[in-house]
């Protein structure tokens, strides 16, 4: 209908004068016709909109169109959106409460109190509904603004409105929020031989992490007795490229991890491992990948397959080859923008089209989230990179809470424990959910 | 380089002029536009420099402005030079081509049907040919427009077609002069020998005096005595040209404001009043129908004639869109089509996001395989839509059976032009409330635009 709604006539506002100087004075100074373009086109919305429009908005409109006509992953950081982004690299240190939550049918529900919080302190749990904050229902935020209200300076007090349990019992919690530390490595020793590392997200802090893991696995159970690692990537979106770097160089002595290729020739970066870093004294390695690894989750696992350090397990990877760089622009926040695609040392790009593991091995997905669960990967993102044919879309992306059910991670423990890749890659035969 | 330079030059010329004559708040604001356009080029540079692919400069820019429009509400757009080529044609209702509408099907090019008295009518055009060249060049794999686009051309130009006909698949060459088509966009009948029923799908240039023609075709076929009333049958009509709408309604009334307009000041306020002696009805009886795909000029017109009290109104409630856009030309590279203004009805109201409520609501009955997909969601469920206070989000129904046998609107017309017997209200409201959107491309055969394609919404004439 939009499209079929016409206009009116031309010369309607005949009388109304068009804000001659700017304008004539940027068509005479109109060295890029396409700016100029732009700027009459601007000028003539401030002159004659039914409305008086709010200039930011025009712009913050225009320049969000024209990168959203790029590919998916540029866009532009007000700065507030910078600041938050830089918080998310840095490590997540914020004043707030300690609370994973998340958005289920319009209301805020905990996911887990993170350990160690006033959240967790206060008593909140797992499945707790998050009604009210400081006296504002929650009913009608969205995830972010709920977020936001949570947050705050470090003493700072806030009241939180409960509901839990089937019987809805409401429940009121002041709590005063502390800076929380958002982990982005966690680890622990599987079955007393195995070194497992999990990491979330690329931020600043993810290579102390790990080399924080490799410390804790020396002192117990003591190197002697770890048999191997798994390092779990799944539904790990990425982060930071250097960090990835670092963490590859954790598993390998030498040879090239990652190059990264931009427009022109002279703009590419190769990344090499540099010896006497490598913390992992060369016992076998399992990486758990699945359609939620992303970006520098592929780097690391797309560099330890082609390298021949480790064995991929899970099911295929999102497939982001490129690489974003952060531009400042003042006082106006900064620009997320593409500036590379990145090639495995065999010199694959895996955008568009992922990592396949090794070992192709599925989760069981409960009924209720069945369909749910599949990341529909880069190829299916409109105005993605191109890959030239190959594309691949869909991937499973689900992790049980449970991890005895964790067919991927109990087929990674098996097989450091010897077992054949064959015999793991039973659970395939059952339906996928793609 | 690139804006930043170019703006800075602006605005050194712009500010000195700035502060003579305002405020220094004003001044600060055109600070604070210099600092937003900064941005802008600053954003724009970054990306022409720095991105992993050459950029496409002037597909930066088309973005740009689009993205700044679309900031604005669901009508404002930026057209390029051929959409906004396509709009001229589209609004001057006229264009040189051989008369033939056509659809694509299975990606092959169809005739609808030849137009009556159009040179592709004389040549022998019949509907269900196939059209498999085009001055030699295949139509397989163009695209409807693309075909719709090398078939149209110079007055007196001329154009080889190459058709295939029927079971047989008989082969048939064509070569046709092109002539001046008009697309109809008023079509009349005399109905049950005593009401002149009219229909408009568009206004376009030639919607006035098309309008005319069919009153005085009209009055020449049934005597003044017998002449029970009119029909004006607005259903599905997506709007047009604001002053055809004005000209519609003036030849239903002598006298009275027809529309105002207000921009964002009150001295943009313009009042279109009705000229007398332009009234060629009579005086009888009108009846108009709407339906939710009413929009727009359509509404002017049924808004109008309702607030004169000179129509009665049947159907379902109207679209909703009150806001009046601009086309301003852009140099050589298209158009901006902007909102610059709201109009108000006679009796002061704005029917944007709300619609016109019929004076009798009657539903149609829709066929199964269409129920669900005949509503339609008025201006109020699209994003970004100018605001006005209490709106009506529910979606209305557009649907027109393509019998008139089966036409509850039309039959209600009739019979309230006839025997003066008021319509039964259908009742089941909550049979036109089930939101769907996208209901009028489903909707029997009419066009929700009309992308050059106004006569029967099947196809496209060319």
């Amino acid at each position: 209908m939009k499209k079929g709604l016409t206009y009116f006539a031309v010369g309607i506002l005949a009388g109304v004068a068009v804000a001659g100087a700017s304008e004539g004075a940027l068509r005479a100074a109109g060295a890029n016709t396409g700016v100029a373009l732009f700027a009459d086109v601007f000028n003539k919305v401030r002159d004659n909109y039914a409305e008086k429009p709010n200039d930011d908005k025009l712009i913050r409109g225009a320049i969000d169109g024209m990168l959203a006509s790029l590919d998916p992953h540029s866009t532009y950081f007000d700065p507030k959106a910078l600041e938050d982004f830089q918080k998310s690299m840095k490590g997540e240190e914020f004043g707030g409460l300690g609370l994973e939550v998340m958005m289920e049918d319009g209301l805020v529900k905990v996911v887990s109190p993170i350990d160690d919080t006033p959240a967790a302190r206060a008593g909140l749990m797992s499945g707790d509904l998050v009604t009210g904050i400081d006296d504002t229902a929650v009913k009608g935020m969205t995830l972010k603004e709920a977020v936001d209200k949570m947050r705050g300076p470090a003493k700072s007090s806030v009241r939180l409105l409960i509901e839990r349990g089937a019987n809805k019992d409401s429940k009121e919690y002041t709590i005063v929020r502390e800076i929380i530390h958002v982990q982005s490595v966690r680890s622990h020793v599987e079955g007393g031989d195995i070194g497992y590392i999990r990491i979330t997200q690329f931020n600043q802090e993810a290579y102390d992490g790990v080399r924080k893991a490799f410390d804790h696995f020396r002192a117990d159970p003591g190197s002697a007795k770890i048999k191997g690692y798994i390092l779990d990537l799944r539904n790990n979106p990425g982060g930071l490229l250097n960090q990835a770097v670092e963490i590859t160089n954790a598993f390998v002595d030498s040879g090239e991890i990652v190059s990264t290729r931009g427009r022109n020739a002279d703009q590419q970066q190769r990344y090499s491992a540099r010896p006497g870093v490598n913390l992992s004294q060369g016992k076998p390695l399992v990486v758990l990948i699945n359609g939620g690894s992303a970006s520098a989750s592929e780097i690391v696992s797309g560099a330890l397959q082609d390298l021949r350090r480790a064995t991929l397990i899970g099911t295929r990877s999102f497939g982001k080859g490129s690489v974003q760089t952060i531009l400042p622009l003042g006082e106006n926040g900064a620009l997320k923008l593409t500036t590379a695609r990145y090639y495995t040392p065999s010199d694959r790009s895996i955008q568009a089209t992922g990592i396949d593991p090794d070992i192709t091995v599925l989760e069981k997905i409960p009924a209720d989230l069945k369909g749910k669960v599949s990341s529909l990967g880069e190829a299916s993102l409109f105005g993605h990179l191109k890959n030239g044919s190959e594309e691949e879309k869909g991937s499973d992306a689900y992790v049980p809470p449970n991890k005895d059910k964790d067919t991927q991670l109990q087929a990674a423990i098996s097989l450091l424990h010897g077992a054949k890749p064959a015999s793991l890659q039973k659970p395939a035969t059952t339906v996928t959910s793609q | 380089m690139g804006l930043g330079v170019v703006l800075g030059t602006a605005a050194t010329v712009a500010a000195p002029q700035a502060l003579s004559y305002i405020s220094p708040a004003a001044y600060a604001a055109a600070a604070d536009t210099y600092r937003q356009l900064n941005l802008f080029g600053d954003v724009f540079d970054k990306i022409r420099n720095d991105y992993v692919e050459r950029p496409d400069d002037a597909k930066l820019i088309e973005a740009a402005i689009n993205g700044m429009l679309a900031s604005l509400d669901p009508h404002s757009s930026y057209m390029d030079a051929r959409a906004f080529k396509d709009m001229q044609v589209q609004t001057k209702g006229e264009f040189g081509g051989l008369g033939i509408e056509v659809t694509q099907e299975d990606g092959l090019i169809k005739v609808v049907t030849p137009i009556d008295d159009t040179p592709a009518a004389k040549a022998g055009i019949l509907s269900g040919d196939v059209i498999t060249a085009i001055d030699d060049t295949q139509t397989q794999g163009l695209t409807l427009d693309q075909a719709v686009e090398k078939m149209r051309g110079a007055i007196n130009s001329s154009v080889k077609l190459k058709v295939v006909r029927g079971p047989k698949k008989e082969v048939k060459d064509f070569t046709i002069m092109r002539d001046l088509i008009r697309v109809q966009s008023v079509r009349s009948h005399v109905e049950d020998g005593d009401v002149g029923y009219i229909r408009v799908t568009q206004f376009t240039e030639q919607t006035a005096d098309g309008l005319k023609a069919a009153m005085q075709k009209l009055k020449s076929e049934v005597p003044g005595d017998k002449f029970k009333g009119y029909i004006l049958d607005l259903r599905n009509n997506p709007g047009g040209l604001l002053d055809q709408s004005i000209d519609v309604v003036n030849s239903f009334v002598d006298r009275g404001e027809i529309v105002s307009t207000r921009g964002r000041t009150p001295d943009e306020t313009q009042r279109f009043d009705a000229h007398p002696g332009g009234d060629l009805s009579g005086g009888k009886p009108l009846v108009v129908l709407i339906n939710g795909g009413s929009a727009s000029a359509s509404e002017i017109v049924a808004g109008a004639l309702q607030d004169h009290k000179r129509a009665t109104l049947i159907g379902t409630r109207s679209f909703g869109k009150g806001s009046v856009q601009t086309i301003m030309p852009l140099g050589q590279e298209g158009a901006l089509r902007l909102t610059t203004a709201r109009y108000y009805t006679p009796s002061g109201r704005s029917i944007q996001a709300k619609g016109i409520d019929p004076d009798y609501k009657v539903l149609e009955d829709v066929p199964d395989d269409l129920k669900g997909k005949d509503d339609m969601k008025g201006e109020a469920s699209l994003k970004g839509h100018l605001a006005n206070g209490q709106e009506d989000t529910s979606a209305s129904q557009a649907y027109v059976p393509p019998d008139e046998k089966g036409d509850k609107q039309l039959t209600a017309a009739m019979n309230l032009l006839e025997h003066g017997v008021k319509p039964v209200e259908t009742t089941a409201a909550k049979a036109d409330t089930a939101p769907k959107p996208d209901a009028v491309k489903a909707a029997a055969a009419k066009p929700d635009a009309p992308a050059p394609s106004a006569p029967s919404g099947a196809g496209k004439p060319n």
